[in-house]
């Protein structure tokens, strides 16, 4: 009987050998430009430029591994150890290792599938990835992790697992947004998937476009109220301004359906892109979600950027994923009924 | 002061020096088109066509619509054409193949389950879309499906790697003209909800330019041999959208096309 790899949930370290074929290490891993003269170029309309395709492929994590404890940043050594790893390359490519799934398991040893339902995702998948020092992008709270959690998004999440455990396909609406090509978020900050930005900027406007899925953030860098409160949209209602040379977007009115966390609407994103180098973007996001933390938190990712074009991400025009998924379902459920064993 | 005759006199003075001066008012703003720091024309803004293009770009009057249930609000409204010259030049194959696409408007009409419309179709949608000018990209942000497309200007040998759905756009400015070239669509778009089609051989010539500062003035020439027997053009305003605090919003109608795409899969669904 052939292997069945989704039941593959942990999988042994030298498959992340592979891996780690593909990782660089970029000049911008140096997150400070200490000393530096360097000054960030301007626009046509004299501002900051920050225009470019940027990628966020960073092995660095959201929440900090316990496996790292209170240490914030990669040291030498851990560099010396990741570089290590990749000298032992063992080319039995598997799974492939979205997010932060690459600098957990190289640490831990151990690596969890993205798609263990159809293991569909192998390591053919992968982008290349690059090193980031710190050791988690959350850098408040200080232990690298997310504010607990508030008791309605605790109940919200064990109801949302109850149900998808129960009623994995019954309905397109059973399936995450992102399965409905409906939305991928934004702002999207997984790493390693199609995640490229290109910021696009003209003398009111700046435009974020998300190569996942063809979204263009628009984000006014005129004053302009926000839309009314009445308008709640999947991806909020940004606008912007220039703090110095950093641009700082504040993001409201998201939709309660843009989440599966309960009063998303609530949420306020505060964002601040910063030119740190001709190839490195710092990000920060400020994010208070009061519906589903019990405190704010921040997040810092450094994007590098990149000589490549983005392409169009069509996702719902080729969407065979979702009918496969539902026909698949109801074949089982009707073989179930007729007695037959599942394969 | 006047007298009576003189009163008139007066009046048709007053008259047409208001002519005169709101006729120069207009001529000044008509004249003046925004233009970037580097002196380009300025298309940045959010633009919309108004009009009945959608249903059908070539000259109709106004009929019924798939869904009676939907009576008046679901018929479709006359309209002039935006093709110049009337009608579309199609091979023989090629006008049966539209009357056939049009016949079966509502199972088969792409932007019915919302996919990406492609160009030219995306600018006659009745739609917003926002225009993102920069110095070597023009971002063209559609309200629709949230469509867009990256304009590269002047990078002329930049041939696209795939065929996509909004197309290869490669732009140039030719005095305050702009122009983009743009290829390598799928084929499986439409050009309305009338069938009108093409194939991924289609090759479009925009040309944006001015009328005034708040209207444009869109062109695109069509070029498919495959199903047209020559070149042929449609054009018509682009109007800005003046209101005021005017933005774009979502119209990510993926959700609102589940249903008659895979509502027949859900569970306990008679067609199971």
């Amino acid at each position: 009987m052939p292997e069945v790899r989704g039941e593959k949930i942990v999988k042994k370290v030298i498959l992340v050998m592979f891996i780690f074929q593909t990782i660089s290490i970029p000049s911008s891993w140096v997150l400070a430009q200490t000393g530096s003269t360097w000054e960030v170029a301007r626009t046509i309309d004299g501002d900051p430029d920050l225009q470019g395709v940027w990628e966020n492929n960073t092995i660095t994590p959201v929440e900090r591994p316990d496996v790292f404890g209170n240490k914030s940043f990669l040291s030498d050594d851990d560099i010396a150890f990741l570089r290590r790893r990749i000298a032992e390359i063992n080319a039995a490519g598997d799974d492939a290792l979205f997010g932060e799934g690459v600098l957990q398991a190289a640490f831990s040893g151990e690596i969890t599938s993205y798609d263990p339902s159809t293991g569909n995702y192998d390591s053919q998948w992968m982008a290349e990835r690059t090193i980031h020092r710190r050791t988690s992008q959350i850098t408040q709270p200080s232990n690298g992790k997310y504010p607990p959690r508030t008791e309605k998004a605790i109940a919200a999440a064990k109801a949302l697992a109850e149900h998808r455990r129960d009623h994995p396909a019954d309905s397109y609406t059973d399936r995450p947004l992102g399965e409905r090509c409906v939305s991928f978020g934004a702002p999207r900050l997984s790493s390693g998937y199609n995640s490229y930005w290109q910021i696009v900027q003209s003398k009111e406007t700046v435009a974020i476009i998300q190569e996942m899925a063809h979204d263009v953030r628009i984000i006014p860098i005129v004053p302009m109220p926000h839309a009314n409160k009445n308008i709640k949209l999947w991806h909020g209602d940004s606008r912007g301004y220039w703090d110095g040379d950093t641009l700082v977007i504040e993001t409201t009115n998201y939709s309660d359906k843009s989440s599966t966390s309960p009063e998303t609407d609530r949420k306020v994103n505060v964002e601040k892109l910063t030119r740190i180098s001709e190839t490195a973007l710092r990000y920060e996001l400020m994010s208070d979600d009061p519906g589903q933390f019990t405190g704010s938190y921040t997040r810092e990712i450094i994007f590098d950027y990149t000589e490549d074009d983005i392409y169009e991400y069509a996702c719902h025009e080729g969407n065979y994923g979702m009918a496969n998924i539902l026909s698949g379902h109801r074949v089982e459920e009707a073989r179930a009924a007729a007695g037959l064993r599942e394969r | 002061m006047c007298d009576r005759g003189a009163q008139q006199l007066c009046f048709l003075i007053v008259v047409l020096m208001q002519v005169f001066v709101c006729g120069s008012v207009s001529a000044l703003e008509n004249t003046e088109i925004p233009r970037t720091a580097n002196g380009r024309p300025d298309f940045s803004g959010i633009w919309q066509a108004i009009g009945t293009a959608h249903y059908d770009i070539e000259p109709h009057a106004s009929d019924f619509g798939p869904l009676v249930e939907n009576g008046a609000i679901g018929a479709i409204p006359g309209g002039i054409g935006v093709v110049v010259g009337g009608e579309i030049p199609y091979t023989d194959e090629g006008r049966a193949q539209q009357e056939e696409n049009k016949a079966t408007w509502l199972e088969n009409d792409p932007v019915v389950k919302c996919y990406m419309p492609g160009i030219p179709r995306a600018n006659y949608l009745p739609f917003p879309f926002q225009v993102i000018q920069s110095t070597d990209h023009i971002v063209v942000a559609y309200e629709f499906a949230s469509a867009s497309r990256i304009v590269y200007l002047n990078r002329p040998d930049f041939e696209a790697p795939i065929l996509s759905w909004m197309g290869h756009s490669r732009g140039h400015f030719e005095d305050d003209v702009l122009i983009i070239d743009v290829t390598d669509q799928v084929a499986d778009t439409w050009l309305d909800h009338a069938g009108n089609h093409h194939t991924d051989a289609l090759k479009v010539t925009e040309r944006y330019y001015h009328a005034g500062p708040n209207t444009l003035i869109y062109e695109a020439t069509l070029v498919d041999p495959a199903v047209y027997t020559e070149p042929w053009t449609i054009r018509f305003p682009l109007y800005r959208r003046l209101d005021e605090n005017m933005q774009l919003l979502e119209y990510k109608c993926v959700e609102f096309t589940e249903e008659l795409i895979y509502g027949h899969l859900r569970k306990g669904v008679s067609s199971n």
